[in-house]
Parts: structure tokens; sequence; C-alpha cells
């Protein structure tokens, strides 16, 4: 999904935990997230630290998106 | 470390007055298995039935297989940290009932157990329609939480395999395997030009009841480590694992590792082996990283020529597969991987989620996705309920005649990557 959609000329950052998967599959921009079971969260954390680890992560995604990148790229 | 497996070969099952076996026959009786179950508080219901090779029989949902063994002589007892405290084992005598396992059945998540058929097109796929099977079909207390459930199931099923390994005690075995591992220096000393290589064995550890025990550790909790490869033929290492039945390895499978025993076989002859390392497949990036790096860490550190690696479930484990064939092999160690594939129903799609030019000997289980037909079966041991949604099948996978129509992935250990299944090239 990540190439189609860079393919038609839209940016993608792809955020994931295994990040050399994402690696191997070609996306450019990669931000790597928490684990597999919970990519944007930690359930051993508290709502409010599980927000701003999502706000965070979202932010970084955000930035990831805006830079310019000379080939495969990990943010972290 | 010198371990002599005792086979007693068993040819049929039947229920007993009296749990005994007698010239070749296991007889089970079943209120003693079923107290015995029901000794835990988290189970209402234990059925207890026999499956045996060529019955119109069908088992599912299919959590473990496990296979009755009893210490005899040397440390320790079979199962260490469950059935018995924990203790090295690996040495002295060990009886084995050959041709018996214990079959645990129950829904603990419904789409990752698997099905065992006796006869027919889908015996030919699982190694456990070759056995005798206790089938054991547990059901827990109203709302048991799912890992307190798998706990119960897995515990049961280790009891029941203990009882029944009691049996095999006094009993003289029909053959006799000995399994001796000299150690790593002695083994450079006895065999100085041959080609020295190890086992890695891969856990699966992704937690979320993916999990794997040795000697009652859970797997996710430990580093990269080292066994001696005897201890796996009693029982150190035991599943607690609800992923696809196809490439799960059941606690049977490790019990009787096929690339222990074949490494066994050709050491002194083709190479020296030199042992056996023990990693997980954890859901951490870090973990994995961490883990991968200790198997290269430990490879390099026994001087190894070669190893082989072998996987446990599929999808995100092929990076910790992937991570440890590219790092072993960075440490000038050559590699072969065994793995299974997920290529599409028609074989097309890339087999692995993740690749690498390092991984250049390849060793499938097979395409986990190739959709077999199973014919109707005059007996269902468990309950056909969860057929349409058991990794592998699909809504109306479960045909109004009774037969199944779903991908290999439904069946026990069809593809499984120790190499303990049926399929084959040749």
């Amino acid at each position: 999904m990540v190439k189609e959609i860079e393919r038609a000329g839209i940016p993608v950052v792809h955020m994931c935990t295994v990040t050399p998967i994402s690696m191997t599959v070609g996306a450019n921009r990669i931000v790597p997230t928490i684990a597999i079971p919970h990519p944007l969260g930690n359930p051993a954390r508290t709502p409010e630290e599980e927000k701003a680890i999502r706000r965070g992560l979202v932010e970084k995604a955000l930035k990831a998106l805006q830079t310019e990148v000379d080939g495969q790229t990990i943010f972290d | 470390m010198k371990l002599e497996l005792g086979y007693i070969y068993i040819k049929d099952v039947q229920f007993g007055a009296k749990s005994e076996v007698k010239d070749g026959t296991l007889y089970v009786n079943k209120e003693e298995i079923q107290k015995l179950v029901l000794e835990d508080e988290n189970l209402v219901s234990c059925d207890v039935d026999l499956a045996r090779p060529g019955e119109s029989v069908r088992i599912t949902p299919v959590k473990d297989v496990i296979e009755p063994r009893v210490k005899v002589e040397g440390r320790g007892g079979v199962f260490p940290g469950w059935m018995h405290k924990v203790d090295t084992v690996g040495e002295g005598k060990t009886n084995v009932l050959k041709g018996a396992a214990v079959v645990t059945a129950g829904k603990v998540v419904g789409f990752q157990e698997g099905i065992i058929d006796m006869s027919g097109e889908g015996a030919k796929y699982t190694p456990f329609s070759k056995t005798n099977n206790v089938v054991l079909v547990i059901n827990p207390i109203d709302n048991l939480e799912a890992h307190d459930y798998e706990h119960s199931l897995r515990v049961a099923g280790l009891k029941v395999a203990t009882y029944l390994g009691e049996l095999a005690r006094n009993l003289t075995p029909d053959e006799v395997k000995v399994y001796e591992h000299e150690g790593v220096l002695e083994g450079y000393k006895k065999y100085p030009d041959l080609p020295r290589v190890a086992y890695v064995l891969m856990l699966q550890s992704q937690g979320l009841l993916h999990d794997t025990y040795v000697y009652g550790v859970d797997a996710k909790q430990s580093l990269t480590t080292m066994i001696n490869p005897t201890e796996l033929f009693d029982g150190a290492i035991v599943s607690g694992n609800c992923v696809s039945a196809c490439d799960k390895n059941p606690t049977y499978i490790h019990e009787n590792n096929p690339v222990v025993e074949e490494l066994f076989a050709q050491h002194g002859k083709k190479l020296n082996f030199v042992g056996v390392i023990i990693t997980n497949e954890n859901v951490y990036l870090a973990d994995k990283m961490r883990s991968s790096d200790w198997s290269a860490k430990l490879c390099k550190f026994l001087n190894l020529d070669g190893a082989i690696v072998s996987q446990e479930g599929f999808g995100n484990p092929d990076t910790d597969l992937i991570m440890n064939c590219k790092k072993i092999e960075a440490e000038g160690v050559k590699t072969v991987i065994i793995t299974d594939e997920y290529a599409g129903q028609d074989g097309s799609s890339q087999s692995l989620a993740d690749a690498d030019v390092a991984a250049n000997a390849v060793v499938t289980g097979g395409n986990a996705n190739v959709v077999i037909h199973l014919p109707k079966m005059d007996k269902v041991i468990g309950t056909l309920d969860y057929v349409d949604i058991i990794a592998g099948g699909w809504s109306g996978s479960l045909q109004p005649d009774g037969s199944i129509i779903a991908e290999l992935q439904v069946i026990t250990s069809a593809t499984n990557e120790q190499g303990y299944n049926c399929l084959s090239a040749r």
C-alpha cells in the first residue's frame, strides 16, 4: 500500500514496529512504533501517558512527511 | 551428557478398568484421567476419547499434542518446571510410549487451534494421524480469562502425559536409542576435522497466548541461551501456543525434535554437533535485535562453521528468522534456515514477510495457503463450531455435507518448521 500510494505521487510515512520489514518492502519514510500488538500505544501506561505517546508518534510522523529524504530513512 | 531413550511401541489404545500397557496396547482408565484433569478448579468438564490411525475421526479444535514419557534413571523428571521440580534433565534413561499421544482440545481462541483427521486426505498432512491418541476435550468454568484457560489446558495435557508415561516406568523397551553429547571441548578433540554445526532453535514468544516455556520459564523473558540437546527429549521445552495450527511446534515435536535427532545421527560422521542455541520471537523491535545479536554472538563464541536455524510461526517472526540468518552469516558462519511459506493459494506471492540475500539456503515446510478438501468424518471429537473461523478457513469452509474446504494451515503440524511434517518434494 505504501508503495502504491507513493507511486501515485503522494508521500507516505510508514509507522510500524518491525522496521526491517518496512525496509524490505521499500518504504521511504519509516517511523518506529511501540510493539507489534500495540503499535501506537502501551497498555502498561496510564491513559494520559498513552495519549502523550500517541501524540508524540503522530507528530513525529507529520514531521517525517515534511522532511526531504534521500533514500529509505528511519526516523528514530 | 548421555541419554538412553527406551521406546515401548504402542500399536493400539483402549479404555480399560486399569491404566496399563499390555502387549503393545495402551489401556486407559477414563475416570482416573478425568479426575486428574478436574483437580484444576478452573476446569468443569473433561471428555476423554480415543482416536486411532485409520479411523473416520476428526479432532478439533486441537491445542497441543504431547508424548507420554517417564524418567527412569538420572536427575529430574519429565517436563521440569511443570510436572517435576526444576532440575537439569537430559541424562540417564527415559522411557517413551512411542506411538501414543495426548491431544488436548478446547476453544481457547478458536481461530488458532487446529484439525487432526485420522483418515482420508487430511490424515496425509498431519503426523498425528499416525499416533494412537488419547484426546482430552476440556471445558473451563464460565468467563475464565483466555490466558488462565490456556494455562489450565496446557497443564492438563502435561499431567495426563506424565500419568500415562508412568505406565512405562517398569517396562522393558522394545528398542533403545542412545544419544550422547560430549561437550564442546571433548567434541572438538574427538572430531577436529569435522565441520562444527549448531542448531538455533527459535521459540514462539510473542505473548498474547503465543508462548513457549523452557524449564517453566516464559521464553520471552529470556535472552538467547544454550541448552543440551538431550534436555529436549525430557520435555524441557513445552508449548503454550495458540498460533496457526500448521506451523506451531506442539510439545510432542519439541520432545522429538527432528533436527536434533538428525544432527545426532550425523555427529562424528559428517559433522560435529556442537549444541543447541535457543532464542525467542518477541514483539518489540529492540528484543528482536538483542536476541538475534545474541544468537550470532553465541555462534561466533562456539567457533561454528555452520548453523541450522528453525522458525516457529510466520509473519513478524520471519524478521527474527532473517535477522538471525543475516547476523550469523555476517560472523562467517554458514546458515540453513527452516521455515514454511504463505505464498498465496496459487503459490505466486512472496513466501516470507522478510528476506535477505544471506538467506541463500532455505528448507521449506510447504505452502500453508494451499487449498485442500477434507472429506466428512463419521465422528467428531470436539466441535466443528470453529472450522469457519480457524486460521486458513473462511465463512463457508464447513460444507453442508460435513466436508471442509480450507487452506492447509488448518491442519496441525502440516507445514512444521522443524521438519516433523509429511510434505515432501520427493
